[in-house]
């Protein structure tokens, strides 16, 4: 029984993960920007959040840009890392840092200060991923 | 004093325990890191509700006093009459979203770009027009704080939900899984010495003989 307790603590701790990912341009065209999670439930956006990433970016890095963002966390406490692509979320985690990041590795990594920062400015296209190296 | 598990002293049981250990080891892990977060997401929460509580009663007053020059200046029946004649719909979209597994809810006033009020402009003065925009301001930090009102105190239940998991694996399953591991292994050293007392007994009686 306690084993099913603890195995349910790791489930629940990513079941919030949406299914797939959304590209900005076809967000801002919706009524309800929103995506579907692994659990069956809706991740809603705020259309002034995505109006706010909108306007740091110009057409076609709207059309690459893919909601939500995945913010790992590692084994390493102090440390968060955000998966990306490409150059545009680099442009868009360094306008809302106002600092210069780097993108290594399909990861920029941040520390938890900025961590709080961000989600401050964008907390609906921001999600927690719990690394798979801790979970699995 | 961590309390042993009850169990058979196998080596079955051993390699058993030893598994349960990793698991509660690594959901301690993981556990931890997500009441961070969490923490991390309350207190934030906390002070954008305090700033939003401050910003709702800013805009309150400022709305009143608006509103009573209007009445002042246009005559409360007549105001009131303006004011019933352009009663407008509010439209607030509701969804929720999820922090690392707790699901809140997300609010958001629905703007649908043109203006709320539909009095008439002619009959009206600026006073008017003035509240009812103070007005609208209020209502999007009400929609606001309510939002972060209830994120507040989802996040602090799952916190001390959390916490009280934490404490249990901590203070209670770690240590009592390793106690028992602990009592195994010396449990088996002890039949090993026994084991190896008999065995020299027996070559000795074997030697006699």
């Amino acid at each position: 029984m306690l084993q099913e307790c603890l195995k349910g603590e790791l489930r629940v701790v990513n079941i919030g993960l949406p299914q797939s990912q959304k590209r900005l341009r076809d967000l801002l065209s919706e009524k309800y920007p929103h995506v579907v999670c692994n659990d069956g439930s809706t991740h809603l956006f705020k259309k002034s959040e995505l109006e706010y990433l909108a306007n740091m970016l110009d057409t076609d890095e709207q059309r690459t840009l893919l909601l939500p963002m995945l913010i790992e966390l590692g084994a390493d406490q102090a440390q968060a890392a955000i998966i990306c692509e490409g150059k545009v979320e680099e442009k868009i985690i360094s306008k809302a840092l106002n600092m210069p990041v780097a993108c290594e590795e399909t990861r920029i990594r941040i520390y938890k200060p900025q961590l709080a920062l961000l989600r401050r400015k964008l907390k609906t296209t921001t999600v927690y991923v719990f690394s798979a190296k801790i979970v699995a | 004093m961590p309390q042993l598990v009850k169990v058979r002293p196998t080596k079955i049981e051993l390699v058993k325990l030893k598994r349960r250990l990793s698991l509660a080891q690594r959901v301690e892990k993981i556990v931890k890191d997500r009441l961070s977060i969490l923490t991390m997401e309350f207190l934030q929460t906390a002070r954008e509700t305090v700033e939003a509580k401050r910003r709702v009663l800013d805009e309150s007053s400022r709305f009143y006093r608006a509103l009573s020059i209007a009445a002042g200046y246009h005559g409360y029946m007549a105001m009131e009459k303006e004011l019933i004649a352009s009663e407008a719909d509010v439209k607030v979209t509701a969804g929720s979203r999820n922090i690392a597994g707790v699901r809140i809810p997300s609010f958001e006033l629905m703007d649908n770009g043109k203006p709320m009020r539909g009095y008439n402009l002619v009959d009206t003065s600026s006073w008017l027009d003035r509240a009812a925009q103070l007005s609208e301001e209020c209502l999007r930090a009400i929609v606001e704080l309510a939002e972060l009102q209830r994120n507040f105190e989802l996040l602090a239940m799952e916190i001390k939900r959390t916490k009280r998991i934490t404490n249990a694996l901590e203070y209670i399953v770690i240590p009592g899984l390793q106690a028992t591991i602990n009592y195994l292994n010396m449990k088996f050293e002890e039949r090993d010495r026994e084991e190896k007392v008999r065995l020299k007994r027996v070559k000795v009686l074997v030697a006699r003989g």
